[in-house]
């Protein structure tokens, strides 16, 4: 109690400077300086919890790490004879928060800790969701017909291969609750939509019609599955009812190609890529009148639409040649002229679960790609993770 | 026999060339001077299914059968972006319609790929309008649409490696696997 108001009495003259104060220019957005001198790390376990912790808020984009911030995190992460056990105090300008738990002793376990209360201090200290603990799953191309999925945690670590089949694989998603990941496989020879648990378990074909089955996405509802399939001729985008099985188509264009997909954050609308116009455009579509609208005009093509939990859509768009990653917001309409991304091709663009970092492929020299994270807010591109090979296809958690 | 095939496949080109039901595909044969705009009754395809429940189990015939050894066809190759027929592509999936003709317990399934510009699921969905425009053609010249399939690879199987427009070229291709 006695600190406390000795908080709220420092916090009344600190007040008038810490709007100048805390906010400092990082490399491109602006970032609240976080000090974790406070934090006191015994053994291993506990160097794990601080260093995973640090990477998180600064990976965040929204903090800086500084030993003078205002934001402070003081205590212990202790490692036991049974795990780690964290008890500490997160105090900032006019508020603060006591976070307390415990975890198991594999690196996992403590990482996960890190992870929760970076999160925790994104939520209460800016209000924004977290993206520490998330994950993010890829196609690895290594030739003709030969691919596999594999999947890391949001900051690169943990890269590990998910499926053995050495055969293409393409367009993975996660479904909304970050359980099970869905993708094209060739593994029964011909494209099929499969469905299987993240952390291992049985692959059953979700989609297995006659000709293309691709491109499939859970509605946010968790009830549909919005995919293409050609029964009727040609690639469109249909509905599958994952209750009763039913498809319904969405669109009709005989003469045009659909692809890629995507649901709208309230389930209402999908944006896809079609050709009707004569090269592959953005289109929305609204689910209950399947009348479609064209979004995109600038850009010899737009394709790969992801849309984000803010109602904003990232995209790659073909400009002077070459893709670029660029974002548009169809609530207020208008394509931005100045993508993101400049130079080699950017593709395959994926929105994090903050709506403001993206992942996406970048061509390298060799012919091959590789992933990178960028920021919509300013900072610098980080590549996801150093591994040679041709990496592609991206596809970040919402969970 | 193999006259009478040939009599037959051109009567049903000239039927379908002049007949104009309400569910037509306009294809173009060619660009530029001298294009020729035709158009052919595609009689397997309901284009008014909107909403139905499909089979949801199918077995392509590259999992269902066995392929025909000491057949192949030359690859139909189209332009960049395209799905369209060039005219000299059309003879090749008349022989394959007349081998089917012949031999009536083979089937085709038509793979259609892509080059490995543009996006790696548009490529998907263009290399089935590949396949599927072939298809299309061969069932309007008289064969059972259940003998003919489609699977596309997009740009996920290459024919020729590198990024030469000699090897887009040769990437930008329907294949014809024909199985019993």
């Amino acid at each position: 109690m006695k600190r406390f108001l000795l908080m709220v009495a420092v916090m009344g003259t600190v007040t008038v400077v810490c709007g100048a104060d805390i906010t400092v220019r990082g490399e491109g957005a602006s970032k609240d300086a976080v000090s974790l001198t406070g934090l006191a790390a015994t053994g291993e376990t506990g160097s794990l919890f601080v260093q995973t912790l640090q990477g998180d808020l600064e990976r965040s984009g929204w903090f800086k790490i500084d030993p003078a911030g205002q934001i402070r995190v003081s205590g212990a992460a202790s490692a036991r004879a049974d795990g780690l056990s964290v008890s500490s105090l997160v105090s900032w300008p006019g508020k603060r928060m006591e976070w307390n738990r415990s975890s198991a002793a594999g690196a996992t376990e403590v990482r996960r800790l890190a992870h929760q209360l970076a999160n925790d201090m994104v939520k209460n200290i800016k209000g924004e969701r977290g993206i520490a603990g998330t994950r993010i799953v890829l196609v690895n191309r290594r030739g003709p017909n030969n691919a596999d999925l594999f999947m890391c945690d949001a900051d690169g670590r943990g890269l590990a291969q998910i499926t053995q089949d050495n055969v293409a694989a393409v367009g993975p998603k996660w479904d909304r609750d970050g359980q099970n990941i869905l993708y094209t496989s060739y593994l029964h020879k011909s494209p099929t939509v499969y469905r299987f648990p993240a952390t291992g378990g049985r692959r059953l074909p979700l989609a297995k019609f006659n000709g293309l089955n691709t491109g499939a996405e859970i509605s946010p509802d968790g009830r549909t599955a919005v995919l293409i399939l050609a029964l009727s001729g040609n690639p469109d985008v249909y509905t599958l009812d994952l209750g009763s099985g039913a498809v319904t188509r969405l669109t009709q264009t005989p003469h045009a190609v659909e692809a890629s997909p995507a649901w709208s954050p309230d389930g209402a609308k999908v944006v896809y890529v079609g050709d009707a116009s004569g090269s592959p455009q953005l289109y929305s579509v609204d689910v209950a009148t399947r009348r479609s609208r064209r979004l995109t005009y600038k850009g010899s093509e737009n394709v790969n639409p992801d849309w984000a939990a803010n109602g904003k859509i990232v995209y790659a768009t073909r400009r002077s040649g070459g893709y670029q990653i660029a974002v548009l917001d169809p609530a207020a309409g208008g394509e931005s002229d100045t993508p993101l991304t400049s130079g080699p091709d950017h593709e395959d663009p994926s929105w994090a679960p903050d709506s403001r970092h993206i992942v996406c492929s970048r061509a390298e020299g060799s012919g091959r790609s590789s992933l990178w994270i960028l920021d919509t807010q300013g900072d610098s591109p980080v590549r996801l993770f150093p591994n040679a090979g041709n990496w592609m296809s991206p596809d970040w958690s919402d969970k | 026999m193999r006259m009478n095939h040939f009599v037959k496949l051109a009567l049903v080109v000239v039927v379908l060339v002049t007949s104009s039901g309400c569910t037509t595909v306009k294809r173009w044969f060619g660009w530029g001077a001298g294009a020729k705009e035709t158009t052919t009754k595609v009689t397997d395809v309901p284009w008014d299914a909107d909403t139905g429940t499909a089979i949801n189990d199918q077995k392509s015939f590259a999992e269902s059968r066995e392929p025909v050894t000491g057949v192949s066809f030359s690859p139909v190759y189209f332009g960049f972006d395209s799905y369209q027929l060039a005219p000299v592509e059309v003879s090749k999936i008349e022989q394959v319609a007349q081998h089917l003709l012949q031999n009536s317990s083979h089937v085709v399934l038509i793979d259609g790929h892509c080059d490995e510009r543009g996006s790696n699921e548009y490529n998907l969905s263009l290399g089935e309008q590949r396949a599927q425009t072939i298809r299309g053609y061969i069932v309007s010249l008289g064969i059972d649409g259940g003998r003919v399939q489609t699977r596309s690879f997009g740009e996920e199987k290459p024919a020729a490696p590198g990024r030469a427009e000699e090897a887009y070229r040769l990437n930008r291709r329907g294949e014809f696997g024909i199985y019993k």
